[in-house]
């Protein structure tokens, strides 16, 4: 546990220290926000709850492609003989979905400003945003990690790999938000929840699993 | 993955050929049951005397003199024709003495048409003819049984379904094609997880020879699905849940293809392909399994529409769709030992 909190203690410096990726990311969202605002200029019900989930979505490649691509091998090697893979992914798992959900608050309240706010039934919009983000952070995670250790990687690979694996996620967020800004009437969208809820456990048990043998060197 | 002498037997690889050959041979061959496709005009009034044209498929009308039609409300009503003529093999001129009163709570009524004779035993139409104008009521006119035994035509045909027609063939070939996918996939995620916990390349090639093999099965399952929407649906592409969600996995396992390709170290690329397929498959579950479950989608079994297992799948069907099941397998695993001995070979002269 220590460990852990140590290692997130160290995911902070180093993303303090580079302000310009975190600045770099937060602009980037600016700039997709408000090119959404200019380009629907009146952005209602349907279009709003896609986009949103869009963005977060793009954002978050962005904001987690680096999670083990900036580390040289050098330091990976180092990593590797002070932690457990375990405790590592933990740390790294915490701290992606911490940074994806201020990320998402971020984007909701960029299109709270221009766009408006047109949620109706906010506590089962923040459940399925916090469900979706954990889900989407957990795929980026593993598949930053993957793209990471590959040669021919980078930026191209991270997006076609997993983007794809996040379709369901995003699927079940756009219906849930639907309801949740009353544009349907749902009966079952508590088994959405429970789904997208699944679906989580799922990926977080395998990249628990599947990052040790994505780990060893 | 000592011991592969299984890969060079030939037993496996004939008996998978012999059986899809059976599998086209005898399930583009085998007639359909008669059938009719459309009768005009396909609604009337109640009280009135109406004349319709049946357009038969697969019917012998004009060589059989002995027809007989009926229009059947429900299992206990049933109103038999005043006259029957044939024009043609497959034009049926049939005439009603519509009742005033129909035993049922509405005002119209859907009446299934049902034609006999002893060559091609009964073709039907359900809710054929729309009857409007209908007062409630029980009339004499309505009998409760067909009067004689229907007898049903010998040898094997496959069921006529109007919109399906012809096409219901497909069930051999786009059904079994997505059933023999999933275990193609399986077989690659077990050789996957034994690569992890072996190490041993050979399962590595295995795992990528299947799920190569799995998605080529799923891009003619694809291909194969579009003809039969065409046909069924009338376009090639729709909305549709499954189809979609088909599309997507084909996406996920596209990238696997990329991650492959990506990697030149033989190690890596073995352990972050087998990463990556496992945790693939894992989202395949709700993707195809769970997530077509929960909303209504036009194919069998989902909002409504029957499926295997219902009467859709009948036992002629079923003797053409197990064996294609079991041939596509059987085929698809040679192909798989095919590239798997492919990329031994060219590791093998890599390293010499």
């Amino acid at each position: 546990m220590g460990r852990i909190l140590t290692l997130l203690n160290k995911e902070l410096t180093v993303e303090l220290r580079r302000k310009h990726t975190l600045a770099g990311i937060f602009l980037f969202v600016a700039i997709i926000v408000y090119i959404l605002y200019k380009s629907f200029n009146r952005m209602v019900g349907m279009e709003w709850n896609v986009m949103i989930w869009i963005v977060l979505l793009f954002a978050g490649i962005n904001a987690i492609a680096k999670s083990f691509t900036q580390e040289s091998n050098d330091t990976k090697i180092y990593y590797y003989n002070l932690v457990s893979p375990s405790e590592y992914i933990i740390a790294k798992l915490i701290y992606n979905f911490i940074y994806l959900l201020i990320i998402f608050c971020v984007v909701y309240m960029g299109f709270s400003f221009f766009m408006g706010n047109p949620v109706k039934e906010f506590s089962l919009f923040a459940k399925a945003a916090v469900l979706g983000v954990f889900g989407i952070a957990t795929v980026m995670t593993l598949i930053s990690a993957v793209s990471g250790e590959s040669e021919g990687g980078g930026a191209l690979l991270m997006s076609i790999l997993a983007l794809p694996l996040t379709i369901p996620i995003i699927l079940l967020l756009i219906k849930i938000g639907a309801s949740a800004l009353h544009l349907i009437q749902d009966s079952s969208v508590g088994q959405d929840l429970w789904m997208l809820g699944g679906i989580d456990l799922l990926l977080l048990g395998l990249t628990f699993i599947l990052f040790n043998e994505v780990w060893k060197n | 993955m000592k011991n592969k002498s299984w890969m060079y037997n030939p037993i496996w690889k004939i008996l998978g050929v012999l059986i899809f050959l059976y599998v086209l041979i005898g399930g583009m061959t085998t007639p359909l049951n008669p059938g009719i496709t459309y009768i005009t005009p396909d609604s009337a009034n109640a009280g009135e005397m109406v004349t319709i044209t049946c357009k038969g498929y697969n019917t012998n009308y004009y060589t059989n003199q002995d027809n007989l039609a009926w229009l059947k409300l429900d299992s206990i009503h049933l109103l038999p024709a005043r006259t029957v003529t044939a024009k043609d093999e497959n034009t049926l001129e049939i005439t009603f003495d519509l009742p005033n009163k129909f035993p049922v709570q509405t005002e119209s009524a859907f009446g299934t048409i049902i034609t006999y004779n002893a060559k091609d035993g009964a073709a039907l139409r359900p809710s054929g003819l729309h009857i409007k104008k209908v007062e409630q009521g029980e009339d004499p006119a309505w009998q409760s049984s067909f009067g004689k035994s229907l007898i049903a035509p010998t040898g094997i045909r496959f069921p006529f379904r109007s919109i399906l027609d012809e096409t219901i063939r497909n069930t051999f070939f786009h059904v079994a094609l997505w059933l023999s996918m999933i275990v193609l996939l399986l077989v690659g995620l077990y050789h996957a997880i034994r690569y992890l916990i072996t190490k041993d390349m050979a399962s590595d090639k295995m795992s990528a020879s299947f799920n190569r093999v799995a998605i080529f099965y799923g891009i003619l399952g694809l291909l194969t699905g579009s003809i039969w929407a065409k046909h069924t649906w009338g376009t090639w592409w729709t909305t549709d849940i499954k189809l979609n969600m088909s599309a997507i996995a084909m996406l996920i396992y596209a990238a696997y293809l990329v991650l492959r390709s990506s990697t030149f170290d033989f190690e890596k690329r073995a352990r972050l392909s087998a990463v990556y397929s496992i945790f693939s498959f894992a989202m395949l579950i709700p993707l195809i399994f769970v997530i077509p479950r929960l909303t209504d989608s036009l194919h069998p079994g989902n909002g409504g529409n029957p499926a295997l297992g219902g009467e859709d799948l009948d036992n002629t069907l079923r003797l053409f769709f197990y064996p294609s099941i079991i041939a596509l397998i059987l085929l698809g695993t040679w192909i798989a030992t095919i590239l798997y001995r492919w990329d031994t070979l060219e590791d093998k002269t890599m390293t010499d």
